[in-house]
């Protein structure tokens, strides 16, 4: 057995390369994933990277990512397969008219029956299955990274629908019967938290909390993602948005949103943090007016300290 | 899965962790795996399988910190840090199989270099533990008579890390894990010591003291103290056994007992446990409700669902589907009374509806005595106790008018009291022979769709003195004694079940 450790540290680089920054702790869950065959239910607050870790884990295992966005209503027939109804049908009319053929012959209605159960039935096969999303990854030959994204945003019955598959890595299909998994895929939910997560999802999954990341690993992925920042500019406006977090906000800004403002201040060229220029731009990280009109006052203080921090 | 993990998931359950059998078995996949090697992967990896919440991810930080605490450990480490860099290699093995990580953790920084001697310790541990734990000595006097020799000679060695490895082992052996009082510390203490040959030691230092020369007489002397200072190690040890295992069975059992009793007997030091446990309550609620429902409604066929369900029919119109609607959790309008005769209970009462506005998102909270005032902004700027505090100080205290509160209350909300609403009352009735203006009740009975009193007193008290219940409780749907957090939940659970 290769040790632990050593394991997870290249996950942690392979993800690097992939420009996804994360801690040891993200990547010993893809590790224990990945060794115990068992999905990964994410949480944390909106915007610290949930579906990022699932497209990273994608990119880095080198295999086909197939999500699901769970929204309210959504069922088997979207998330699972669908029979092609069409084809079905085409399916009928060319076997009237093979019945006859078939039939030649037969006597009496017994027979005639005999024959038709000898033959090839067809009508419920995988031939006819359209696959969606969750039996694709199932079917996916060399396995897959299946992302089942806000799974909070679905009904319970969809949640109690998805237990079958994640203990087992099997589906059942009424007409067919069970399907299984030709290699068990990697599978991440995410939740908002919108609702608490059945007990019996959580038991099955391995749960991965992920916060928002302290200054050191947030000016990391900065620089991964914004390499064209400068140092200096880097370290102030990363002090900001950390001191922002401390405030009491409707809705504090997330790491996605430290990247979109980042990528704003290259626009426009700036070389420092002002007040100024903060005031101008906070609406790339505070979505709600309320927000902004509170940190309003303090933007002078926070400023000076960003930039002082940096130094 | 090893002796250690399923401690350790005890130690979790006892911080209110709540870990199935199917986590424990997974939790024991997981330490194969990883090991015992490597701490921080190890608790990051377990924290995954166990921790599945904000708040079990804290308890579990601590737990496994103090669970796998070897203070005595990294007081030695310090003087043997170079060789244990050499040993850890050849003591991988012996960790790998995850038999142990009490050993584990002491083995890598074993300074002797005699690894094999740690791993024999925990070997002796079941031949001979069956009979130690019975605490009958004379038994098992030949078996240990190696270990006697082991306890003098490695207190004088100094090997703190050996003496660790081996008190571990002892309290396995005699079941230091199954501690339940802090009476029993003395008990488990001696055990320990015998366990690792106390007897043995102690003729050791008779033999020395009589041998009567000098240096004989030191050592026994040297001895005595050492194993003194030894017995305050084990004592440590069994003290903090005796905190893993029962930190909150304590809290437990007055958890329990508070659900229980009447809140005028609450004292008022469990106030804050009080406090926890109404919103632990709440909390529950809110999981078990926070789905919306769903409720069709015949009649109005959904038309685009339909063909699109029937499309494998031949879109024949087979399988109908109707239209549906979204059932949303109830508007609650709580009036509670805060006065003087229900002072006991008006702490509490606005305790709860404290946390009924943080379970419910649409919720009208009134407090009044003689007044009526509204509450619903006071508790969503303010902080629980700060809340409690200024509605009482501003609504409270008076002595009560029943039929002057609901005028105000007429005036206030009426019209904000629809065919959703659900109307709690939280009070006595006793209304100071007043007018209770049952008249206004039945108004609101007419508008809302539900009013449920609740009343602190037992039912043989209604009715009573300036009880009015006998007007007010016919204008009710429901009207029920309420005394306990355990009458309160079921009430509300009700409430929340029943919505439509």
């Amino acid at each position: 057995m290769t040790e632990p450790r050593a394991e997870i540290a290249k996950i942690q680089e392979g993800f690097a390369q992939s420009g996804y920054i994360c801690n040891e702790h993200i990547a010993t869950a893809i590790f224990l994933a990945q060794n115990l065959e068992k999905p990964i239910l994410v949480e944390g607050p909106p915007g610290v990277g949930k579906t990022e870790l699932a497209k990273a884990t994608a990119e880095f295992l080198d295999l086909p990512l197939i999500r699901l966005q769970c929204y309210e209503g959504l069922d088997e027939a979207k998330a699972l397969y669908e029979w092609k109804y069409g084809k079905q049908l085409l399916y009928t009319q060319v076997l009237k008219e093979k019945l006859g053929d078939l039939m030649e012959g037969a006597n009496g209605l017994k027979e005639s029956m005999d024959r038709l159960h000898d033959f090839d039935d067809t009508f419920f096969s995988e031939e006819f299955l359209e696959p969606r999303a969750l039996l694709k990854s199932l079917w996916a030959e060399h396995g897959s990274v299946l992302l089942i994204d806000e799974i909070d945003k679905s009904d319970d019955e969809f949640e109690a629908f998805l237990l079958e598959l994640l203990s087992e890595y099997q589906i059942t299909v009424p007409e067919l019967g069970t399907i299984k998994a030709k290699s068990s895929p990697i599978v991440f939910l995410t939740s908002n938290n919108t609702r608490e997560i059945g007990d019996a999802l959580k038991r099955r999954c391995l749960h991965l909390y992920i916060p928002f990341p302290d200054a050191d690993l947030e000016t990391k992925i900065i620089t991964a993602r914004v390499p064209e920042v400068e140092e200096g500019l880097r370290k102030q406006l990363v002090g900001f948005v950390q001191s922002l977090r401390e405030l009491e906000l409707k809705k504090v800004p997330a790491v996605s949103e430290t990247i979109d403002w980042a990528r704003t201040l290259i626009l426009l060229h700036a070389r420092e943090l002002d007040t100024e220029l903060v005031r101008n731009t906070l609406n790339v990280l505070l979505k709600f007016q309320d927000d902004i009109d509170n940190v309003d006052s303090e933007l002078n203080a926070l400023t000076t300290a960003a930039v002082a921090a940096a130094e | 899965m090893s002796q250690v993990l399923s401690n350790f998931v005890r130690a979790l359950r006892a911080q209110d962790v709540r870990v199935s059998i199917s986590e424990s078995v997974d939790a024991g996949r997981v330490a194969e795996l990883v090991g015992f090697s490597d701490r921080q992967v190890l608790k990051d990896s377990l924290s995954q399988v166990l921790a599945k919440t904000d708040e079990e991810k804290f308890a579990f930080n601590d737990c496994f910190d103090q669970f796998f605490a070897f203070e005595q450990f990294e007081r030695s480490k310090a003087a043997n840090d170079q060789e244990s860099a050499e040993n850890s290699q050849s003591t991988e093995d012996e960790n790998a199989d995850g038999q142990d990580s009490e050993e584990g953790e002491s083995a890598p920084s074993d300074g002797n270099g005699q690894p094999g001697e740690a791993g024999s310790a925990s070997d002796d541990g079941p031949s001979s533990g069956g009979t130690g734990s019975n605490g009958d000595p004379s038994g098992e006097q030949g078996a240990e008579a190696a270990a006697d020799r082991d306890l003098a000679a490695l207190l004088e060695s100094g090997d703190a890390v050996e003496l660790q490895g081996q008190l571990a082992a002892a309290g396995r052996e005699v079941g230091a894990d199954r501690i339940r009082l802090f009476t029993q510390r003395g008990l488990f203490t001696r055990r320990i010591m015998e366990a690792m040959g106390l007897d043995g030691l102690n003729a050791t230092i008779d033999g020395e003291q009589r041998s009567s020369t000098p240096e004989g007489e030191a050592r026994a002397e040297r001895l005595r103290g050492m194993r003194d200072d030894f017995r305050l190690d084990v004592r440590d040890y069994v003290e903090r056994q005796l905190e893993l295992y029962t930190a909150n069975a304590g809290r437990q059992l007055r958890e329990e007992v508070l659900s229980k009793i009447k809140i005028s007997n609450v004292d008022r030091r469990d106030f804050k446990l009080m406090q926890s446990l109404v919103r632990k309550m709440a909390k529950r609620l809110i999981s078990l409700n926070s789905r919306r429902k769903k409720k069709s409604r015949r009649g109005q066929l959904d038309v685009r669902r339909t063909i699109r369900q029937n499309i494998e029919f031949d879109g024949l119109m087979f399988d109908i589907a109707w239209k549906r609607t979204k059932v949303d959790r109830p508007k609650v309008v709580a009036i509670c009374d805060v006065s003087g005769s229900v002072a006991q209970y008006a702490t509490f009462l606005l305790m709860f509806l404290y946390s009924l506005t943080e379970v419910l998102p649409k919720v009208r909270a009134f407090a009044f005595s003689n007044q009526m005032g509204e509450v619903t902004d006071l508790f969503a700027e303010e902080k629980i106790e700060n809340a409690i505090k200024k509605a009482l100080s501003l609504h409270g205290g008076g002595s009560t008018d029943y039929g002057r509160s609901f005028e105000d209350f007429e005036s206030m909300a009426l019209d904000d009291i629809d065919h959703r609403t659900t109307v709690l009352v939280l009070g006595d009735a006793r209304s100071n022979f007043g007018d209770p203006r049952a008249d206004i009740l039945d108004k609101i009975h007419d508008r809302a769709r539900r009013v449920i009193w609740l009343n602190p007193e037992g039912k043989s008290l209604w009715n009573t003195g300036d009880s009015e219940m006998r007007k007010l409780s016919p204008h009710c749907d429901k009207a029920v004694t309420c005394s306990s957090l355990n009458d309160l939940e079921r009430v509300v659970s009700e409430i929340l079940r029943t919505a439509v």
